[in-house]
């Protein structure tokens, strides 16, 4: 059962950031195969920067081309490099200024060796092949070493920079929470019932956030897979990256017989507009046991999972008064 | 008695474990620290004045995780709450400021931080420069590694110096309940240690933990009407040097100097020190900058290095300065909260009992 409950996702956005007037040329500059600084109050500064860092005031554009050589001058031995790192096999790490600046850039190091480092050791840049106005179009290595690379400057300046940013989140599912998907493989919806107000959540949090009270499985209890519409809406599906719908479907809350709490997000596409009511009487459908897929269940705010059940009907009983709803439309 | 209308005082607090997994949520971590803390000052849940958190949804990768904690705090019917993406030893010191404003009394600060589910030193990389130093996933440990070479090749400080720190926190540690890390290190251990991030080993950073962290901060005689024994903050400053690494001497901390001046840290006896320090060599840093002597107990409590829940660890300095303070082992001192990579902003807190 242990693999039924890890979780292992990875979210990721694409950040695409304009550069701006100092940055600009920077990267541009890496992408043609120099490295270009600023002079700041008397100080040649590598990076380059948009303020003055003695005074936080902006400063005048005044480039400078600095190295291709530069000095070690702080460092480490990345021998167990994370994901983000851009090499999975050990390299340094380094505060490295290049001949002609006054300050230290960070920067990595494929130096093959922890040997081959020490601090005033020389280094130069291997540009990279593919290179696209960014900080990862190179890399250091020890002076003498770098290959050579044909490099044709582009002809429009670097305007966009991208990076793509990840987390991986790697944890079992919290213990309630894997209650509630047992439960709901061997066909039972379970909820947590405070023992303050006697109000039944589902599925349960592991707490009563009302009465702020931590709930275990002793408060636990079994709840109806029927239940009364409190809220819905049409939704039409956008088409973007990922996508998996191409119909309009309703999603709708059902306050199940026995909670106090809907379960939201549930979805309906085998019934239209004109025949869904607020305050409908509805029957879940389960899936036979041993086909129930409850895999996309996370620690996040969950609801039954749609591979749990073949779908929801009204079970043609008279509808409840909306009106006594009201506490539960959400 | 020594309160002043305006003077502000801790008058309860509380800290889970540092735990290296909390398989719950959150908000599960918080919740019996608040009730905690509610019920050591007999206060009613909606008597509490202010409300503030400090948490980071990147650490447990929920969006509006931040969201999700206020259902530990007690937040119905509403409450006057504010929350910042820092450790809550800045959102003490955003409840501090908010208190001296003079109009209301009381304020309940928490942090907490689950950083198992992810990964430290992906996040770490994140909050740096997004054009030149995020992209090659510069980290917090690599940045405090250089910074460590550069303090040993400065003959500042020794391997077996700092050896003897992570040997010195990790017996404090075996005595301290909430600690993680409480396995028995000796110096020789420590050298045998393979190097990590040379120069540091793993014996040299902080574990990654879960945890959270809570106080009540209360104003003027009120502290005395929640507690036999209010701890006084008597000055907070927060100063920052710039994110980029080359910019900074590392061997120093230039911030954390300046604050120490702003809070008059030796305008009287530092009794003890509880110094966030990720890395042993920080603790040199730290005690430099700061003008410690032997006169001054460092982390007592291990710091760190035996236990660190990322948006709780700074807050727990600041408990644990408190906590010496009310047991009579200490009467003044000194909580000390970074943020940042390699000590880019630090936090300063001196705390004082009545006696």
């Amino acid at each position: 059962m242990t693999e039924t409950h890890a979780i292992d996702y990875t979210m990721e956005f694409p950040y695409t950031r304009t550069v701006g007037p100092v940055f600009g040329p920077f990267l541009t500059g890496l992408r043609d195969g120099k490295i270009v600084g600023n002079r700041v109050n008397g100080r040649v500064l590598v990076p380059p920067m948009e303020f003055d860092p003695d005074t936080g005031k902006p400063v005048e554009l005044d480039f400078v081309e600095v190295g291709p050589g530069g000095t070690v001058v702080g460092w480490t031995w990345v021998s167990d490099p994370s994901p983000k790192h851009p090499f999975q096999h050990p390299f340094a790490l380094a505060l490295i200024t290049l001949d002609g600046a006054d300050t230290a850039m960070v920067h990595a190091v494929d130096a093959g060796s922890i040997d081959a480092m020490s601090t005033g050791m020389r280094v130069e840049p291997q540009y990279h092949e593919d290179r696209h106005g960014a900080v990862t179009d190179v890399h250091f290595v020890p002076e003498g070493t770098a290959t050579t690379v044909a490099i044709v400057p582009g002809e429009e300046p670097v305007m966009i920079t991208e990076h793509s940013i990840a987390l991986r989140i790697q944890e079992e599912l919290h213990d309630h929470r894997r209650r509630f998907v047992e439960g709901l493989l061997a066909g039972r919806i379970i909820g947590q019932k405070s023992p303050v107000d006697g109000k039944v959540y589902v599925p349960g949090r592991g707490y009563d956030n009302m009465n702020r009270t931590l709930l275990t499985e002793a408060d636990e209890v079994e709840v109806a897979d029927r239940g009364t519409v409190v809220a819905f809406t049409q939704i039409t599906p956008v088409q973007y990256h990922g996508q998996k719908e191409t119909e309009p479907y309703i999603r709708c809350s059902v306050l199940l017989d026995g909670a106090d709490q809907p379960v939201l997000g549930i979805d309906i596409r085998d019934i239209t507009m004109a025949d869904f009511r607020i305050g409908m009487r509805m029957q879940m459908v389960w899936k036979p046991e041993g086909q129930r897929d409850a895999s996309d269940i996370d620690n996040r705010y969950a609801s039954i999972p749609e591979g749990c059940y073949e779908t929801w009907k009204p079970t043609g009983e008279p509808d409840v008064d909306p009106d006594s709803l009201k506490e539960h439309s959400w | 008695m020594s309160a002043n209308d305006n003077d502000i005082a801790i008058v309860a607090f509380a800290q889970t474990p540092s735990y290296a997994h909390f398989n719950n949520s959150e908000p599960e971590m918080i919740m019996p620290l608040v009730n905690d803390v509610i019920g050591q000052t007999g206060l009613d849940r909606h008597d509490i004045d202010f409300t503030i958190a400090g948490s980071c949804d990147y650490l447990s990768g929920l969006p509006f995780a931040f969201v999700m904690n206020i259902d530990a705090v007690g937040a119905w019917p509403p409450v006057y709450e504010s929350h910042v993406e820092m450790d809550g030893a800045f959102a003490m010191f955003e409840g501090f400021v908010r208190l001296k404003c003079g109009d209301i009394d009381t304020a309940l600060v928490s942090g907490s931080g689950k950083s198992s589910p992810g990964s430290p030193r992906i996040f770490t990389a994140l909050q740096s420069d997004p054009y030149v130093m995020a992209p090659l996933g510069v980290d917090h440990v690599s940045l405090g590694a250089i910074q460590a070479r550069m303090l040993l090749e400065a003959g500042t400080v020794t391997e077996e110096e700092l050896g003897a720190i992570a040997v010195r926190c990790r017996e404090a540690g075996a005595k301290n309940p909430y600690a993680q890390i409480t396995d028995a290190l000796s110096l020789e251990d420590y050298l045998a240690q393979p190097l990590y991030n040379a120069p540091l080993r793993q014996a040299d950073i902080a574990p990654t933990s879960d945890g959270a962290a809570a106080l009540i901060l209360a104003r003027g005689k009120k502290a005395y009407d929640l507690c036999d024994n209010p701890v006084w903050i008597r000055a907070v400053d927060h100063r920052m040097e710039s994110h980029h690494p080359g910019l900074r001497d590392l061997t120093t901390s230039v911030s954390t100097r300046t604050a120490a001046g702003k809070v008059g840290l030796h305008d009287g006896p530092v009794d003890i020190a509880e110094l966030n320090t990720l890395f042993t060599h920080e603790e040199v840093i730290l005690c430099e900058a700061l003008g410690l002597g032997d006169g001054t107990k460092i982390n007592p409590s291990g710091g760190p290095l035996v236990g660190n829940p990322t948006m709780a660890v700074g807050l727990t300095r600041v408990i644990e300065v408190a906590r010496a303070i009310q047991n009579g082992e200490a009467r003044r001192g000194v909580a000390h909260c970074s943020s940042g990579s390699a000590l880019q902003q630090n936090l300063l807190v001196v705390l004082e009992g009545d006696k």
